[in-house]
């Protein structure tokens, strides 16, 4: 799948948020319901769109690597209008492609999940707490890829916060199963060479279900050259 | 066989660079290598005898083709020194320096390129070889003046670090414990850390092997390697170069948490590598399981004629992830007439200062099936403690096959107390602290 994707899209590093979106729900892996709006089309933007609000718009460009840092997120838009301000705004943007609007998800305990290419010991998976937990602490653990469900099992009890995810002071607990379903996903995915780098930060954990609320994804430049597995190689 | 034997027990070695003083490293290393037990030829075309051994002038002229050849002339002679061993060695220590640690990147694709063609396996360059106790074989230009060799043992020490691997054998021999190999190997152009593994895991003569790292070349096959060893013996890792910068222009906030360090450090841990944190930590480590075997669990007793000590003792368990469970109440009701009123009866269990030697004893065969790991701290300033302490501890420690480790104070029979222990397999560790990590490289300290 993966593999029909990159094949698909021969030539392109960078994807933008909807297109890793596409792929990861593709996967089985669940992301809000979202309609991508490109610059030429905003003209056309019907203030009837088939999302139900409240909205989050967000700046779509293969250029900016933080969407924050240049205000290019808005959340809560509540009718037609105020998407309608939110949408210019964005594409006002310098660099700015398009525009995602996606269906306001509900608050869920946010963990990120992401994968490299190491430049020792090649594909990488890493899990961690996200907000606070993963900036102020780097609450974050790795482990060589791919994993199984069990392995990966292993990888979300490393991190300091994992109390939180069986249900913390009244908090419920998450739906970990959906949660290893994704971490062995993309697992899986970077394990393949064709990626360098994949980021699914933050993603939204629910007592039931999680959901992926933005998403990066670098594809290998040498695709195509699926990288030997090294683990046996150098005995003369 | 394993390519890696010729390289530690060798019939025959060649010395390229032999001197005839120790002013020279040739000539430390010939001086030393006058104490192998296999054939020894000295290449120097410039003496016929080098300290009462035949020179030859050249590694054509050799009589024999030897099991290990160890080159120490200048870098830029090399290449053609390495050359002209076609079928004359099967392994060669390259000493020199020179090489791609300081740019020579091309030298020293050159010398493996080489030894390649020749079928020849290189250690090195730039390094100090290898010490096998066992075959009185060492390629070290360090005078035994200067630094003493350890004692022969069980423990093999690997380091990427020549520097470290001499503080090692200080180390080692305060430690009274012993040496089974040890090997420096410097640039790691041929020979690395994962084949010296291979080799290790199927030696007989090491228990236990000690490996500091500074970086790995080839991530997977370390894992690999690292993770077979220890499935074999105990292994312990310890890294430097701790830093946590991310990998370099990283497009992704994985990317960016991704230290070298970080990962390295998980995955040691997803297959069970045993890491230390630093220098001291992988002493008091390797001390205990040169003396004792590794056993499940996590449950520790603390006994000690020392408050303070034992609560000492105490926190650093909790440091560690070790459980300092409380007393069974069954054991309780036993206890308690047996030891005078204002013994603490808990964990850790207090005998204070009137302790007497039996009084160890008495505790730790009621405890013994209630834990998983022992800790005796005796402080020798009271009058209780005397020699009998260590007949006692060795009939416990032959009736239970759990860890046990101790800590005895600095005092007057102290020193005495401390070499009757150890010899009895009881590692000894001058501060509570340091006997509780001792004892965690016994046992499985819980996950989190």
């Amino acid at each position: 799948m993966l593999k029909d994707f990159i094949e698909k899209n021969k030539g392109k590093t960078v994807f933008l948020e909807h297109e890793v979106k596409g792929l990861l729900k593709e996967a089985g892996i669940s992301v809000p319901k979202g309609l991508f709006v490109s610059k030429e089309m905003a003209e056309q933007l019907s203030t009837r769109v088939d999302l139900s609000y409240p909205l989050v718009a967000k700046v779509s460009s293969t250029k900016i690597s933080s969407k924050s840092n240049v205000q290019g997120v808005r959340i809560g838009l509540k009718n037609a209008c105020e998407l309608k301000k939110a949408v210019t705004e964005l594409l006002q943007i310098k660099d700015a492609e398009g525009v995602l609007l996606e269906e306001m998800a509900p608050q869920g305990l946010e963990v990120i999940v992401g994968g490299i290419e190491d430049e020792l010991f090649g594909p990488v998976v890493m899990f961690g707490l996200g907000g606070i937990f993963v900036e102020l602490f780097k609450d974050v653990a790795f482990a060589l890829a791919p994993l199984t469900e069990e392995e990966a099992l292993w990888l979300i009890k490393q991190v300091k916060g994992y109390q939180l995810l069986e249900g913390y002071r009244g908090r419920p607990s998450v739906d970990k199963e959906t949660l290893l379903k994704i971490i062995v996903t993309i697992s899986t995915f970077i394990a393949t060479g064709l990626i360098k780098e994949i980021d699914l930060n933050p993603i939204a954990l629910y007592p039931e279900g999680a959901m992926v609320l933005d998403a990066k994804m670098l594809v290998n430049a040498q695709i195509g050259n699926l990288r030997p597995n090294n683990g046996n190689t150098n005995s003369p | 066989m394993n390519p890696l034997e010729s390289l530690f027990n060798p019939k025959s070695i060649s010395l390229i660079g032999a001197a005839h003083t120790e002013a020279k490293f040739g000539g430390i290393i010939l001086k030393n290598l006058l104490r192998f037990k296999g054939k020894v030829y000295p290449v120097n075309p410039n003496y016929t005898y080098l300290m009462g051994l035949k020179a030859y002038p050249s590694v054509e002229k050799l009589p024999e083709s030897v099991d290990l050849s160890i080159i120490i002339r200048p870098a830029p002679q090399v290449p053609e020194i390495l050359k002209a061993h076609k079928d004359k060695a099967k392994c060669v220590i390259i000493i020199s320096s020179g090489f791609a640690e300081i740019g020579e990147k091309n030298r020293q694709d050159e010398i493996l390129h080489i030894a390649r063609e020749l079928n020849i396996r290189i250690l090195g360059p730039n390094c100090i070889g290898i010490y096998n106790p066992y075959q009185r074989l060492d390629t070290l230009f360090l005078s035994y003046e200067r630094l003493k060799r350890p004692k022969k043992g069980n423990i093999a020490v690997v380091s990427q670090s020549g520097a470290i691997l001499s503080c090692l054998f200080g180390a080692i021999r305060k430690t009274n414990i012993g040496l089974s190999r040890a090997i420096h190997y410097g640039n790691a152009v041929d020979i690395d850390e994962s084949d010296i593994y291979e080799y290790l895991a199927n030696n007989d003569e090491t228990r236990v092997v000690i490996s500091y790292i500074e970086s790995v070349k080839e991530g997977r096959k370390f894992i690999d390697r690292a993770r077979l060893l220890s499935e074999k013996k105990p292994l312990l890792i310890l890294k430097s170069g701790k830093s946590s910068r991310g990998q370099v222009a990283a497009y992704s906030h994985t990317g960016r948490l991704a230290g070298r360090y970080e990962v390295f450090h998980s995955i040691l841990r997803q297959f069970n590598i045993k890491e230390v944190e630093d220098f001291d930590e992988l002493m008091d480590a390797a001390k205990a399981i040169s003396y004792q075997k590794p056993s499940p669990g996590q449950r520790v007793l603390i006994l000690t004629n020392g408050g303070g000590s034992g609560v000492l003792a105490a926190d650093e368990c909790m440091r560690q992830k070790l459980e300092v469970a409380p007393l069974p109440e069954k054991s309780l009701k036993i206890l308690k007439p047996l030891f005078p009123s204002f013994c603490v009866l808990n964990n850790p269990l207090d005998l204070t200062a009137h302790a007497r030697d039996e009084d160890y004893l008495t505790a730790l065969h009621e405890l013994k099936e209630d834990y998983d790991g022992f800790i005796v701290i005796s402080l020798t300033g009271v009058t209780g403690i005397t020699e009998r302490f260590i007949d006692l501890l060795k009939d416990f420690k032959t009736n239970t096959p759990k860890p046990i480790v101790s800590h005895i104070a600095y005092d007057s029979i102290s020193r005495k107390l401390t070499l009757l222990l150890e010899k009895i397999g009881i590692p000894v560790y001058p501060s509570p602290e340091r006997a509780v990590r001792g004892l965690k490289a016994l046992l499985n300290p819980s996950p989190c």
